[in-house]
């Protein structure tokens, strides 16, 4: 209070001073005593008056950028002052009074604002300007590594995921479950691949797979990387036994293709995702050229995502912010892959139990080995996404979902999924995407 | 007679002289600007053939590649100069003081037009007489309040150049032409202001009077003119178009103005225009009420005071409708921008504008209470008043009950769940709905008594129309609350569809009532006159307080139409890399928005008083010229 008032004072000094050398003008200048006194009188009011009112404007310019929510309290100080000129500057009144009305309304809006709480847009992510062409083959690797997992040294770290989301199925290490897509450790060496009958060396029109290749003319591949790149680019082209979708007897492939939405890694990504796989394993990586190449041989131009920096997002390390419709938000955290979901598009997964909660949810909570802490379906829904081990449906296994996505995914993605499965019922039509 | 047909056809060719001299520059320039795109294609063939071609980010066709590309900026002071102030603030600032005194000008003339229009095709001459004089009135408020929109309009535009000069220069490369036409325009709106202003005396009669007239219908095309052009830069900076992926100018002119959200946005700025110019101008008459020193001024000032409020409200009304125009076009523009504003990082400023909404309409039911003391015989609806009150209030306490809001996990399990434990059971939007149509049904219902008040019906079918008009209110309160309730025992995607027999049942409201209550007013008994001037000065107070709520939420709806593109100057197109990119929280923003409300009520209370000088200095005849020396009724409400 102290400050605040000695701020006042160093603001309208000249104002308040002004003022006492009125009040002494008046003491000497009136001899009628009762002019005298009324004169004096309305001085020491519009002394205090403006005493109060440089309190306020101190207030406002100390707390302007600050945290304080007290802000609105200069504007009753105002408020008050208003009318305690009003009452004794009749002259003014209706004018006085018409302001100091307005300075209540808008500390009323004001205090109400700050009563709410207080949400800030974050800063947008640093654009920063990426010469990939001249990075080092480290320093490839490092972007690569962060596209994956989120940072560099973060592939370590048991749920690290990054743009590319390629953990939320893969494995990378050696001994790690990949039940959903294979453990990517060797993949530079895995030369046998391309020798497969069944991957059709040269002749993709024999290949008995969803998709013959990547897009017309495209081929087939004729070395490793361009094997990786055309995974990444068709995965359906060629699917490792044991990972198809369930029911197309490994003739397609649950990955989405890398260069499209939702993920759209651009080619540079890509070559920097590549070579920090070689690099890791101790294997000399191609140039940054030749990887951009042998993707452009397996992604057509008009399909090629365009580089980050001309396509900054807003700001997140989610996987979704709530801002998607849920079909998309059930793709971008990978859901689809694994888990059926009446009226999703693509959403044919079996690794996982199909998604019908409406129906589900509640004869899963008055299950006896239920241990969970869910009293309603959309609580039930809740618990199984941010922490899948709570209930574990039968006879799936334990620990094959992420326990990610309560950090990866906003609150208002997870309460667009919770909506959306809490009215997918057995026999009922899927409810409609909003 | 030769004489005056010949003064007559002299006054036409003078119009339209005057008309044609001042829309001349825009009608020269206009062709050069359609074959503008022509010119460019023409020109780049012959520099070498090398004609590169873009695709249009909204239009999606191929245009011949003429602007350079938005810059790249870099926080530093070459894009970015400033004071040891946030730019971003002063920008605010500038530009809302700017809107304030542009929309007050542009909607002051429409209600002139209005008013004097009234007053020429009304029969009763002494209150053909007091609607010129209002109407006059109303344009010397504005005159002052135009050379301010001026002044503050450049000082907006210095703000941009010396503060945002990078992006300054990118909008006028784009809108080069635009902003040509729209200063010419500004010349011709202010040469047609002044001579309609200071030919009031000269033109008031007969033929002459319908030239005056007309002056003002073009006085307000030109206006809404310059308005429209102002909404396309903004239009542009939320939803470009006319330019490719790198924000290029592709040639077409009329891509560039003519944005997604354009048309919406210009029906939704000139209702608001006009119910903030109501609500400025029912101040204005409020203030000088409360200052009044006789009952002639009184009178008058009461009078003014109600029809810039019946004409705000007017307008208000049908606003939350152009609203949702403006807000499913965002959404089908970008569904993201739509969520980020309704439901997303500002959906807690739509919690503030339901309050202000609510405060709106007790402002405008509590006026016309007030007002219905000034008849006799409105006291017979007096003691039915407190259930009004009881009706407002539970609507507003509904209305204004949140039921999802956004939250972070931690605050998600903080709170147990997606809603609070107790709020959330109420706040569905069927609710919401209903209490809104309450609050809009219950106004109607008070404007209803008003404007019977001191009237008795004298048809034949009196009493049945009575007991229609009674039964048509209850059901219809019965079915909006019955489907507010209703919407609780349904799922959200069906519920959502309540909101349009609720909003048909307001409306028939609105419409049938007002309408039926007019036929059996026709030709009523009057109980006495409508002393105006002889209303409590608690009135005049809820008009300052429906003005001030009404700036404050313009300025809100404002701040959240501007800060829904986050960090992009021109949304996907020019980045904001500025130390200021962020979103203000909801405090700041109100803080701010508050201080911006009391300049511009701080500034034109002063132009007020300036005017009030005017008046004392003016000469004794003119102020004989007054109308109404003795108060009279305005004859019909």
């Amino acid at each position: 209070m102290g400050n605040l008032i000695s701020e006042a004072l160093s603001i309208g000094w000249v104002a308040l001073a002004s003022l006492v050398g009125l009040l002494v003008y008046f003491q000497v200048s009136i001899h009628d005593p009762a002019a005298k006194k009324r004169a004096v009188f309305k001085t020491f009011i519009g002394i205090i008056a403006t005493f109060l009112l440089f309190v306020a404007i101190a207030n406002y310019k100390t707390n302007f950028y600050g945290e304080s929510r007290l802000l609105p309290v200069s504007l009753v100080m105002i408020t008050v002052t208003t009318f305690l000129m009003a009452l004794y500057f009749t002259n003014l009144s209706a004018l006085l009074k018409i302001g100091g009305l307005m300075f209540f309304i808008a500390a009323f809006l004001s205090g109400y604002g700050n009563w709410l709480p207080q949400v800030e847009g974050g800063f947008p992510p640093v654009e920063e300007k990426k010469t990939w062409d001249s990075m080092t083959s480290q320093q490839l690797a490092d972007e690569g590594e962060k596209i994956i997992f989120g940072g560099v040294g973060k592939n370590q770290e048991q749920g690290a995921i990054g743009k590319g989301q390629c953990p939320l199925c893969h494995a990378f290490h050696a001994g790690m479950l990949g039940e959903r897509a294979p453990n990517l450790l060797g993949l530079p060496n895995r030369k046998e691949r391309l020798e497969d009958p069944k991957y059709s060396k040269g002749n993709p029109a024999k290949r008995e797979y969803a998709v013959k290749e990547s897009f017309p003319g495209a081929g087939t591949a004729e070395s490793i990387q361009e094997y990786i790149a055309e995974s990444h680019a068709c995965p359906s082209c060629y699917v490792v036994s044991g990972y198809g979708v369930k029911g197309t007897n490994d003739k397609e492939s649950p990955m989405p293709a890398i260069h499209k939405p939702p993920i759209s890694l651009s080619l540079e990504e890509l070559a920097a995702v590549d070579t920090w796989m070689y690099l890791r394993e101790g294997v000399d990586p191609p140039s940054f050229e030749d990887i951009v190449k042998s993707y452009e041989k397996f992604i057509p131009e008009a399909d090629r995502p365009k580089q980050q920096e001309e396509k900054a997002g807003p700001p997140s390390a989610l996987l979704a912010d709530g801002t998607e419709p849920v079909d998309q938000i059930l793709a971008k955290a990978q859901c689809v892959s694994c888990h059926t979901i009446p009226g999703i598009p693509g959403a044919m997964g079996t690794i996982g139990p199909k998604l019908e909660e409406g129906t589900t949810a509640a004869q899963r909570i008055k299950d006896p080995a239920y241990k969970g802490t869910a009293k309603s379906p959309a609580e039930y829904i809740m618990e199984s996404i941010v922490d899948p081990s709570a209930y574990v449906v039968k006879p799936f296994p334990d620990n094959t979902m992420p326990k990610i996505f309560g950090q990866k995914l906003s609150a208002g993605a997870l309460k667009k999924i919770v909506d959306y499965l809490s009215q997918v019922k057995v026999g009922a039509p899927p409810p409609k995407i909003s | 007679m030769g004489r005056v047909i010949g003064k007559r056809l002299f006054s036409i060719m003078a119009l339209c002289a005057m008309v044609g001299l001042l829309l001349l520059p825009i009608v020269v320039a206009i062709p050069s600007l359609a074959s503008g795109e022509e010119a460019i294609a023409d020109g780049a063939k012959k520099e070498g053939d090398k004609v590169e071609k873009g695709r249009d980010v909204y239009y999606k066709t191929e245009g011949v590649v003429v602007g350079a590309p938005a810059p790249k900026t870099t926080d530093g002071p070459k894009d970015y100069p400033r004071y040891n102030f946030e730019s971003r603030v002063l920008l605010w600032f500038a530009n809302q003081q700017h809107l304030y005194y542009g929309s007050f000008v542009l909607a002051v003339p429409i209600f002139c037009m209005i008013i004097e229009f009234m007053g020429v095709v009304t029969k009763d001459k002494a209150l053909a007489k007091r609607y010129d004089q209002l109407a006059y009135d109303f344009i010397k408020i504005s005159l002052t309040a135009y050379s301010l929109t001026a002044v503050l309009g450049g000082i907006l535009i210095f703000t941009f150049l010396t503060l945002y000069p990078a992006f300054f220069s990118y909008l006028s490369s784009v809108f080069r032409p635009v902003m040509h036409i729209y200063a010419l325009m500004f010349v011709a709106e202010s040469g047609t202001l002044y001579i309609y202003y200071y030919g009031w005396d000269k033109m008031k009669e007969g033929f002459l009077k319908w030239i005056h007239l007309s002056m003002s219908v073009i006085l307000n095309i030109i206006g809404t003119l310059l308005m429209f052009l102002a909404n396309s830069w903004i239009g542009f900076m939320m939803s470009p178009a006319g330019v490719d992926e790198q924000g290029r100018y592709l040639g077409n002119i009329w891509h560039v103005i003519h944005t997604a959200l354009w048309n919406p946005l210009n029906l939704h700025r000139i209702l608001g225009n006009m119910a903030f110019g109501g609500g400025v101008v029912a101040a204005y008459a409020a203030y000088k009420f409360l200052a009044a020193k006789t009952d002639e001024d009184r009178a008058h000032y009461d009078w003014m005071g109600y029809i810039a409020m019946a004409l705000g409200v007017a307008f208000l009304i049908p606003l939350p409708f152009a609203g949702y125009w403006l807000m499913r076009e965002v959404y089908a523009y970008r569904q993201q921008m739509g969520i980020t504003l309704m439901g997303g990082l500002l959906a807690w400023l739509f919690i503030i504008q339901a309050t202000m909404i609510g405060i709106l309409f007790l402002s405008t039911n509590y006026y016309l209470w007030q007002a219905m003391g000034r008849m006799r015989g409105a006291e017979k609806y007096q003691r039915y008043i407190k259930y009004l009150v009881f009706l407002l209030a539970c609507g507003y306490m509904v209305f204004i009950t949140p039921h999802t809001m956004v939250m972070t996990p931690a605050e998600l399990k903080a709170m147990g769940g997606q809603q609070h434990p107790v709020l959330g059971n109420y706040g569905v939007m069927s609710a919401k709905n209903g209490g809104i149509n309450v609050i809009i049904t219950t106004t109607v219902l008070s404007f209803v008594w008003y404007m019977r008040g001191n009237k008795v019906s004298t048809v034949s079918w009196a009493k049945f129309g009575n007991i229609f008009m009674g039964v048509f209110f209850t059901c219809a309160y019965i079915n909006i609350i019955g489907l507010a309730i209703y919407g609780y025992y349904i799922p959200a995607n069906v519920r959502v569809g309540l909101s349009v027999p609720q909003v048909t049942t307001t409306l028939s409201c609105l419409f049938f009532m007002f309408a039926l209550n007019s036929m059996m007013m026709k030709g009523a008994k009057q109980m006495g006159p409508i002393e105006w001037g002889k209303i409590s000065a608690r009135s005049q107070y809820a008009l300052i307080m429906l003005a001030t709520a009404f700036t404050w939420m313009m300025g809100l709806m404002g701040y959240i139409r501007s800060s829904v593109r986050l960090f992009w100057h021109v949304n996907e197109i020019m980045r904001d890399n500025s130390p200021w990119a962020y979103t203000h929280t909801v405090g700041f923003a109100a803080n701010m928005i508050s201080a911006n409300v009391l300049f511009f009520w701080i500034s034109i209370l002063f132009v007020f008083w300036l005017g009030s000088l005017a008046a004392k200095k003016a000469p004794v005849e003119a102020k004989a010229a007054v109308p109404g020396s003795v108060p009279q009724p305005a004859g019909s409400h």
